[in-house]
C-alpha cells in the first residue's frame, strides 16, 4: 500500500515552523488542520487580486505621469478657419495668419520651440473622419502650431496669448489643461477604486484569518487549555498561532503574487499589442518590484498580527 | 505557600460546589486530599492550579493574592505548579518525549538540557523504550506515567496530583509514591487527591477531607488518625 505524500506546502510550512519555533516546530496539532489548504488558497487568491489592483494603480499612475509630463509647458495655437461673423476663411488667409504668428513666436523669448503643422500633417490628423481624398480647398482647416514654452507660468501665457490675439483675433490658445484634467480626474477615480479593492482584499484577509484562528482555537481547545494550565503564557500560545498564520500567508501570498504578476504581465502585453497609444506599457521598475516583493511580507504581517490579537482576545476570556 | 480563606466556588450560576474553605499549606508539606465522589476534590484542585478563580473569599499562592494578581501574570504561578490530571490530558499528537518536554520548552530551557532530563526521567518511569510513541498507542498506566513525568520534569514547587496511581499496578504505584516522597524531601509541596486508603494509610501524610463542599483537616501519623481541626 502506498503512503500518501503530504502536499508540498505542508512540508514547506513544517520546515519554516521548525526554523522559527525551534527543533520541534509547534506544540499544537496544526499539522492535522483540514482548513490549512483552504487558508493557503484564500490568501493566494487575495494576493492575486491585490497584485492586479496594485498593477492597475501603478499602470494608471505611469499613464497620468506620462500624460502630465508630456504636456507640460506645451500649448497648441489654433488659427480658426472662420472669422468672428462665421464667414469661412480661405486657406491662403489662414496660412498668412499662421506665418505672422510663427514670426512673432520666433522672436518671443518665452518660446523654447514651435512647429507649424503642415498641410500634410493636418490632413493626416483629420483623415480618420474625412477620409484621404479631400482637398483643403473644399474644406478649410484651421492652422495649428505646436509650441513648447520655456516656462508655463500664467503670466507668460497671458502675455503670449495677448500677442497672438493682436495678430489673429480669432486664434485660440489651447493649454490642454481642460481635457487633461478630465482624464486625470478619471484616472484618479480609477486609482481610488484600485486602492479600495486593495483595502477590501486586506479586510477580507483579516476577517478570514481571524475566523480561521477562532475555529482552530475551538478545534484545539483542549490542547490550548493544557498549555495554559501547565504554565504557558498567553504570548507563548499566541506565538504558535501567529507563526502558523504567518507561514501559511507567506506561502499562499508568494504563490498568489507570482500568479498575479503573470496575469498582470499578460494583460499589459495584450494591451501593448492592441496598438492603443493611450495606454502606455507598464515596465516593472525597481519601485514596482519592491512593492510586489513586499506584498507577501505585508500579507504575512497582516495575518500574523490578526492571528496574535485574535488568540490573545480569546485567551483573555480564560481564567 | 497556599492559603485559602473562606473560599467559595460555583460554576457560573450553579449551586456552590465549595463553601467556606479555609486552610493553609506550608511550603514543603505533603497532604492527601480525599473524600467521597462528587465532594468537590477536582474543583478544589482546579482552584489550586488556577484552572478557576474563587467566586468568593481569598486565595493566596506563593505569597500572592490570586484575586488581585492580573490575569497576564498568573502563568508565573502556574509555572511553579506541576499537575497530574485524573484524565492525564496528554497531547495526543506529541510523542511521549515531547509531552514530557513541554513544561521545559515553555520555560525555554536549552534543547540539550531538555533531551538529557527527559530521557533520564522517561527511563526512570520505565518508558525509555516508548519515548517516540504517541499516547493513544500506550496503555492507561503508561499514559499516567507520562502525565506524572510531565508534572515533575520542571521540578515544581507545588505538585498537585489527581488520582495519580489510579491506573497503575501496585509496584509502579508505590514506586511513584516513593518518587513523590523524594520530591517532597527536596522541598516540593505535594497535594495528592486519592481514594486509595491503602496508600494513605501506608504513607501517613495529613489528610484534607472534603465532604459536601466543606473541608476537614486531619493529621495522621502512620495508621493513627487524629482529628485536629474542623474548619467547616
Amino acid at each position: 500500500m502506498s503512503v500518501k505524500r503530504p502536499p508540498f506546502y505542508v512540508k514547506a510550512q513544517e520546515i519554516l515552523l521548525r526554523t522559527v519555533l525551534g527543533s520541534k516546530g509547534y506544540d499544537l496539532p496544526f499539522g492535522s488542520d483540514a482548513d490549512r489548504g483552504y487558508l493557503l488558497l484564500l490568501v493566494g487568491l487575495m494576493s492575486f487580486l491585490a497584485v492586479l489592483a496594485c498593477a492597475g494603480t501603478l499602470s494608471l499612475h505611469a499613464m497620468t505621469q506620462r500624460w502630465s509630463s508630456g504636456l507640460e509647458n506645451k500649448i497648441t495655437i489654433e488659427i480658426k478657419a472662420e472669422d468672428r461673423d462665421g464667414t469661412m476663411l480661405s486657406p491662403e488667409t489662414i496660412r498668412l495668419e499662421t506665418e505672422k504668428i510663427t514670426e512673432m513666436l520666433q522672436k518671443n523669448p518665452a518660446v523654447k520651440s514651435f512647429e507649424a503643422l503642415q498641410e500634410k500633417e493636418i490632413k493626416k490628423l483629420v483623415s480618420p473622419w474625412l477620409g484621404e481624398d479631400f482637398s483643403l480647398e473644399d474644406i478649410p482647416l484651421p492652422g495649428l502650431i505646436a509650441v513648447e514654452l520655456n516656462v508655463s507660468s500664467p503670466e507668460a501665457l497671458e502675455k503670449l496669448t495677448g500677442s497672438i490675439k493682436k495678430l489673429s483675433p480669432t486664434a485660440r490658445v489651447d493649454t490642454h489643461r481642460e481635457w487633461l484634467q478630465d482624464i486625470l480626474r478619471f484616472t484618479g477615480t480609477l486609482q481610488w477604486i484600485a486602492l479600495f479593492v486593495a483595502l477590501i482584499v486586506a479586510l477580507t484577509t483579516v476577517t478570514a484569518i481571524s475566523s480561521g484562528v477562532k475555529s482552530r482555537m475551538a478545534v484545539h481547545k483542549d490542547q490550548v487549555e493544557i498549555l495554559h494550565l501547565i504554565g504557558a503564557s498567553d504570548k507563548y500560545i499566541a506565538r504558535q498561532f501567529q507563526w502558523h498564520a504567518i507561514i501559511i500567508a507567506l506561502l499562499g501570498s508568494i504563490l498568489g503574487t507570482a500568479a498575479g504578476l503573470g496575469m498582470a504581465t499578460f494583460i499589459l502585453l495584450l494591451s501593448g499589442q492592441s496598438g492603443t497609444s493611450l495606454i502606455p506599457q507598464i515596465s516593472l521598475d525597481s519601485t514596482s518590484m519592491l512593492i510586489f516583493i513586499f506584498l507577501p511580507v505585508i500579507a504575512s504581517i497582516i495575518s500574523g498580527v490578526t492571528a496574535r490579537f485574535t488568540v490573545l482576545r480569546t485567551l483573555s476570556l480564560m481564567p | 505557600m497556599i492559603k485559602f480563606d473562606n473560599v467559595g466556588f460555583r460554576y457560573e450560576t450553579g449551586p456552590e460546589i465549595l463553601s467556606d474553605i479555609s486552610f493553609e499549606l506550608a511550603a514543603g508539606s505533603y497532604h492527601f486530599l480525599t473524600g467521597p465522589s462528587g465532594a468537590g476534590k477536582t474543583s478544589l484542585m482546579s482552584l489550586m492550579y488556577l484552572g478557576h478563580r474563587p467566586t468568593r473569599g481569598s486565595l493566596h499562592m506563593f505569597e500572592h493574592n490570586v484575586g488581585f494578581l492580573p490575569r497576564e501574570r498568573l502563568f508565573e504561578i502556574r509555572q511553579k505548579i506541576g499537575i497530574v490530571f485524573q484524565d492525564f490530558r496528554l497531547m495526543n499528537h506529541l510523542t511521549a518525549f515531547d509531552n514530557v518536554a513541554l513544561p521545559l520548552r515553555i520555560l525555554k530551557r536549552p534543547e540539550k538540557e531538555i533531551r538529557n532530563n527527559v530521557t533520564e526521567l522517561l527511563d526512570w518511569v520505565g518508558l525509555g523504550e516508548s519515548k517516540d510513541r504517541l499516547p493513544p498507542t500506550l496503555s492507561g498506566g503508561q499514559q499516567q506515567r507520562i502525565a506524572i513525568a510531565r508534572a515533575i520534569i520542571a521540578r515544581p514547587r507545588l505538585l498537585l496530583a489527581d488520582e495519580p496511581t489510579g491506573n497503575l499496578d501496585d509496584t509502579i504505584g508505590f514506586r511513584l509514591m516513593g518518587l513523590f516522597d523524594q520530591l517532597n524531601k527536596m522541598g516540593t509541596t505535594i497535594v495528592i487527591a486519592t481514594h486509595n486508603t491503602h496508600i494513605m494509610e501506608l504513607f501517613g501524610h495529613p489528610r484534607l477531607i472534603l465532604a459536601h463542599g466543606r473541608l476537614t483537616q486531619e493529621t495522621r501519623q502512620g495508621p493513627i488518625t487524629q482529628k485536629i481541626r474542623n474548619v467547616s
